[in-house]
This record gives C-alpha cells, sequence and structure tokens, in this order.
C-alpha cells in the first residue's frame, strides 16, 4: 500500500526547507566591502593590536608629552629637536612598528607645530641625506648656498618597545599588550618622560578551530 | 517529485558547504617545476574557495621562496599567518562545521602547520632585517606548538626554540636567547626520545650561538592527511616516501658538516592528539547508522503494518530519518598543507665574510648521495652578522634561479 503523508505538511515543511534555504544562502551571495570607522570594533577579531589601538596611543602619547611640557621649554627659545627610533616589538605578534611610529610623529608634529624639530633619522632618510649632500658638493647637481648646513643634532630621542604577556589553557587564552614610550635626553641620558598604552584580549577557541 | 526537489534541496543545504582541498600539483612540485606550481595557486586563490586562502597563501609562499622572491614570500606567510592565528570564528561557520561538513569551515591549520608558517614567516622578516618580528613569528608558533590536544607533546619543537634564542641574540638580549635555547634542549631531548627523527646530542642545540652562516635543508614531503573509520571520521596521517634523509654541505669545495633534524614535521603532525571535534564526527557516524538502520526498519515495518495511519506515520518517520542519515556529512576535513617538508635541518658555519659556493649533496637513507638532487649555490656571508639560507632536496632549484 502506497504511503501518504497529510497533504497539509508538504506546504509548510516546503516553506521551512525554503527559509532555512536562504537563510544559509544569505551570507553566501557576494563580496561586501564597506568603509568602517578605524576606531570601531575590528569585524575580522584576532587578539592583537588593532587600528583602534594605534590611533589611540598615538594621540594619548602626543597630549601627554605635550602636556608634560619637556619638548616646550627650551632654555634661550631656541627650538627643541628630537627624533624617534623603531619600536622594538618583543611581543609574540608581528607587527609593522613603523605605523605605529609614524602615526605617534604625525601627532606629535601636529600637536606641538612648529615649536620643536622633529628629526627623521631613519637609514633610509640618513643615506638620502647622505647621497644627496655628496652629489650636491661634488657639483653633480645644484645646491641653494643659503641652504647649507650641518645635519641637525637632537636634543632627545624617543624610543618605545611592545611587550605582551599571553596566557594560554585549552580553550582560553588571554593576551595582555603594554606599549611602551620613553623619552630620553641625549647630553644627561636622563629619562624625562614615560607612558605606557595597555590592551587586553580574551579568546575562546570554537571546537572547529583546528 | 516534490520529495525529490526537498532532498535535493537538504543536500545543497549541506553537502554544498564542503570545500575540497586545493588541487596542489604534487608531481610538479616533486619535480622541482615550481613555477607551475605557483600558477596553479595563483589560479586557485583567483578562483578557488577562500576558505582555503591561508592553504594556498602557504603553498604560494613557500614556491616564493624557491623562486627568489622573498617580499612576495614574507607577505604570503604573512597573510597566512593572520588567518591561522585568529580563533575568531562566526556562529553560522560553527554551526555549518558541526551540522553539515566539517571542511565548510575557513581553513585555519594544525598546530604543526601554524608552527611551520611561523617558521617561514620569521625566516623572512629576517631577511628583511627586522629580529624582533622573525622572533615575534617564532614565539606564535611555539604558542600554536602547544595547542596540541595531547598535552605531554606541546611545545616540543627545538626549531622554533631555538631559533627564537638566536633572533633574541641578534635583539641583543642575550638573557633571553638563554632562555630560548634551554627549551630548545628540552625540547629537543622529550621530541628525540619520544619518535622524533634528531639527535638528542644535537650539535645545533649543544652550541646554539654557534656559526655565522646558518644553513636550513628541507628534506623529503610531510605528512598526508586521509580520512580512516567506516564513516570517514578519523582524520589520521600517514607519512610520504622521501628519498633525501639528510644533506652534506660543501664549502668552497670543502665538506664542512651534516646537516641535523631540528624539526621532524611528521612527528609534530602525529602527536597533535585529539580535537573536539573528533568526538563530535564520532557521534554524528553513531547518529548516523542508528538513524538509517532505524529508518530502514519503520519503512519495512510499514510496508508490511496493516494499520494505514501507523503505517503512514512509520513511513514518514523512517523516510526522515533516512533523508537525516545520508544528510549527516561524518568526514573528516582532511585539507592539509601538502607540500610541507618532511624534517627542516640545521647546519651552522663558522665561515669568512665574503662569497662562497655551496654545494647540497642529498642523502638517502643510506648515506649515499643523490646525484639528481644535488645543487650548488653562491651565497654571502655578511660581515659582522649571520646569514641564514634555506634550502629544498628538490631537483633543479639551483638552475631554477640561474635561468
Amino acid at each position: 500500500m502506497p504511503i501518504q503523508a497529510s497533504p497539509m505538511s508538504y506546504p509548510v515543511f516546503t516553506r521551512s526547507v525554503l527559509v532555512l534555504f536562504f537563510l544559509f544562502a544569505l551570507p553566501c551571495c557576494g563580496t561586501i566591502d564597506q568603509r568602517i570607522d578605524p576606531d570601531a570594533p575590528d569585524p575580522v577579531g584576532g587578539a592583537n593590536l588593532r587600528s583602534q589601538d594605534i590611533r589611540t596611543m598615538a594621540d594619548r602619547m602626543a597630549r601627554d608629552i605635550k602636556a608634560s611640557g619637556v619638548l616646550v621649554s627650551a632654555p634661550n627659545n631656541q627650538p627643541i629637536s628630537f627624533y624617534i627610533t623603531s619600536l622594538v616589538n618583543e611581543s609574540s605578534d608581528p607587527i609593522n612598528s613603523s605605523l605605529i611610529v609614524t602615526k605617534l610623529r604625525t601627532e606629535l608634529f601636529r600637536s606641538l607645530g612648529g615649536r620643536v624639530q622633529v628629526l627623521d633619522r631613519s637609514a633610509e632618510s640618513l643615506e638620502a641625506v647622505r647621497r644627496e649632500r655628496e652629489a650636491k658638493r661634488s657639483g653633480a647637481v645644484t645646491a641653494n648656498s643659503e641652504r647649507r648646513g650641518e645635519v641637525l643634532g637632537s636634543d632627545y630621542v624617543l624610543k618605545g618597545r611592545i611587550q605582551d604577556r599571553v596566557l594560554q589553557s585549552g580553550k582560553l587564552k588571554s593576551a595582555y599588550y603594554v606599549v611602551t614610550f620613553e623619552l630620553t635626553d641625549l647630553e644627561t641620558t636622563r629619562l624625562v618622560w614615560t607612558n605606557d598604552y595597555e590592551a587586553k584580549f580574551a579568546s575562546e577557541k570554537s571546537v572547529i578551530s583546528r | 517529485m516534490t520529495r525529490l526537489a526537498l532532498v535535493l534541496g537538504l543536500n545543497m543545504l549541506f553537502a554544498a558547504c564542503a570545500i575540497d582541498m586545493p588541487a596542489v600539483p604534487m608531481r610538479q612540485f616533486e619535480a622541482g617545476e615550481i613555477q607551475a606550481v605557483a600558477t596553479a595557486m595563483e589560479e586557485e586563490l583567483q578562483d578557488g574557495a577562500a576558505e582555503n586562502a591561508a592553504l594556498v597563501h602557504n603553498i604560494l609562499g613557500e614556491c616564493d621562496l624557491m623562486l627568489g622572491d622573498k617580499d612576495a614570500a614574507w607577505r604570503n606567510f604573512a597573510t597566512a599567518g593572520r588567518i591561522m592565528g585568529n580563533w575568531s570564528t562566526s556562529g553560522g561557520e560553527a554551526f555549518s562545521a558541526i551540522v553539515g561538513s566539517e571542511s565548510s569551515k575557513t581553513y585555519k591549520g594544525d598546530p604543526y602547520e601554524k608552527s611551520m608558517n611561523a617558521f617561514y614567516l620569521a625566516l623572512c622578516f629576517l631577511w628583511r632585517g627586522e629580529p624582533d618580528n622573525a622572533r615575534a613569528a617564532l614565539k606564535r608558533g611555539i604558542l600554536a606548538d602547544a595547542e596540541v590536544g595531547d598535552e605531554r607533546f606541546r611545545a616540543d619543537n627545538p626549531l622554533l626554540f631555538w631559533m627564537a634564542g638566536r633572533m633574541s641574540l641578534l635583539m641583543g638580549m642575550p638573557s633571553d636567547a638563554e632562555g630560548f635555547f634551554n627549551e630548545a634542549t628540552k625540547a629537543n631531548e622529550w621530541a628525540t626520545k619520544h619518535g622524533s627523527r634528531g639527535d638528542v646530542k644535537s650539535a645545533v642545540v649543544g652550541a646554539p650561538s654557534r656559526g655565522n652562516l646558518v644553513v636550513f635543508v628541507e628534506c623529503g614531503l610531510g605528512p598526508e592527511m586521509f580520512a580512516a573509520g567506516g564513516m570517514e571520521e578519523l582524520a589520521r596521517f600517514r607519512p610520504r616516501f622521501s628519498r633525501a634523509r639528510g644533506a652534506r654541505v660543501l664549502l668552497d669545495g670543502k665538506a664542512v658538516g651534516e646537516s641535523v633534524v631540528m624539526c621532524d614535521v611528521d612527528y609534530q603532525a602525529r602527536t597533535l592528539g585529539g580535537t573536539e571535534m573528533e568526538g563530535i564526527r564520532k557521534g554524528k557516524a553513531v547518529f548516523k547508522s542508528t538513524a538509517l538502520i532505524a529508518g530502514d526498519v519503520l519503512l519495512d515495518s510499514a510496508l508490511i503494518g496493516e494499520d494505514d495511519d501507523k503505517a503512514r506515520t512509520r513511513g514518514i518517520v523512517g523516510g526522515a530519518l533516512i533523508v537525516a542519515g545520508l544528510l549527516t556529512s561524518t568526514a573528516a576535513d582532511t585539507r592539509h598543507w601538502a607540500t610541507l617538508p618532511s624534517t627542516v635541518q640545521v647546519l651552522c658555519i663558522d665561515a669568512d665574510p665574503g662569497p662562497h659556493d655551496l654545494t647540497l649533496e642529498f642523502l638517502d637513507a643510506k648515506g649515499r648521495a643523490l646525484a639528481d638532487l644535488r645543487q650548488e649555490w653562491s651565497v654571502d656571508v655578511a660581515p659582522d652578522s649571520e646569514s641564514y639560507y634555506l634550502f629544498r632536496s628538490l631537483p633543479g632549484l639551483d638552475r631554477l634561479l640561474t635561468q
């Protein structure tokens, strides 16, 4: 004897399956690119320093250095000069530390204006300066004699390091980051300013992770 | 007809989510035709499943290294590392992988694959002049190695610890280096006592800071993952035959030593331990077999039953159980990094700064040189620094870069 289901059950069942199907199919509709606020939580996730951390730390450090008054109280009204070395990454997360340094330098330049001289002491810049000066001195390229001078010395150096402490146990992991900045007087080696930025992340591994 | 459409729809719902392993042209890879493999992987990246991106980027990174494009390799390994190191998973993805096919999820690799990504990425950072980021990558690899299910085998990769020690020295942090070197010694002792190839009294971990020319030699092909069990619910590894077991290194025509195993990739893979997902797959396998048997019994009883209403109900329930059983995917996700080497070996040489001719003689299990794998390279040892080189036991790679 043929088996027959109730005629009413089919539409309901079919509709349910179709709804389920579209619910599953919806995320597969294609690529969606959208501009988001750099201070908004990162949709990609991950327990590491993100754009909002970099922006916040650069802004906070620039404000704090300005508020400390170290870089604006020069004797004889001479402009103070300083440069920023690259951040040493001691953490377990590879990061383009020049992104942080460049952002901080921009913030400092903006907040301190012309009262200080921010020197570019990067290896590439020093090499470019050396080559250009040699070319000018040898007459290979033209030179503005009024602009001739020495490479500027620096009063301070701003340096920093990224450190972390990662704890991992079973499905749980936490990552605590400390990014420390220090301003050192290059005449006396005195530490004249220091501050840090902290961030902590906790993650729980999904059962499907492998 | 409606029933067929529904079954097909449900089938699409679950089965279509299964993502196959990217088609890696392994014969060409083993023949040293790296450009062909790279082209295939580029196409895979363009047209293949986005969920396989980390896997494809890793293979592309290896190809880039063999083709001499270190910047491209760095980009590929960094991209893969970001995906592999991210624990974030959407609820929908987890649901699909548990209810549907496990291989529908984004490939993030097993701990041994994450460790190898960390090793390659560290080398790329080092070549970029960033020993701090190289060490960061290695530390991430050590943490990944600690994710294995069997806690006895957590963080037992001497290569990562030793490299992290060398990077610490380059960063001017000798106390950190000492800590990493001690861990490398412990990891090497543990691993070699538990089945890893290598030497418990390895010359590399015995004198960890020795040498200004560091030669990494990758031998053979790493393990292959396959689905075992009656319903393919178990993910298992099997080793692949490798002719090259080691390498003898000649510098300017003089033998300077043989490489030492610092990472046995096969050992790292087979000591992973169980995963929660394996338990879920076993549960799904039990459900599947039970549903199929119960569905069959109910359909049978429906056919011979006399009461129309009861027979109809049994028929519907039996049919539904059979459909549910058939749609339950128990197969393990066997996507794996197929182009990894079987071992990563190291030889540290004290060499005069300047250019040198370096010859690699790959050796078989009996210590005989394999003529077709012989490679001749020009290396440059930096003054007042260290130089790192990576070689692979594939034919003609030296010719590849001089073409």
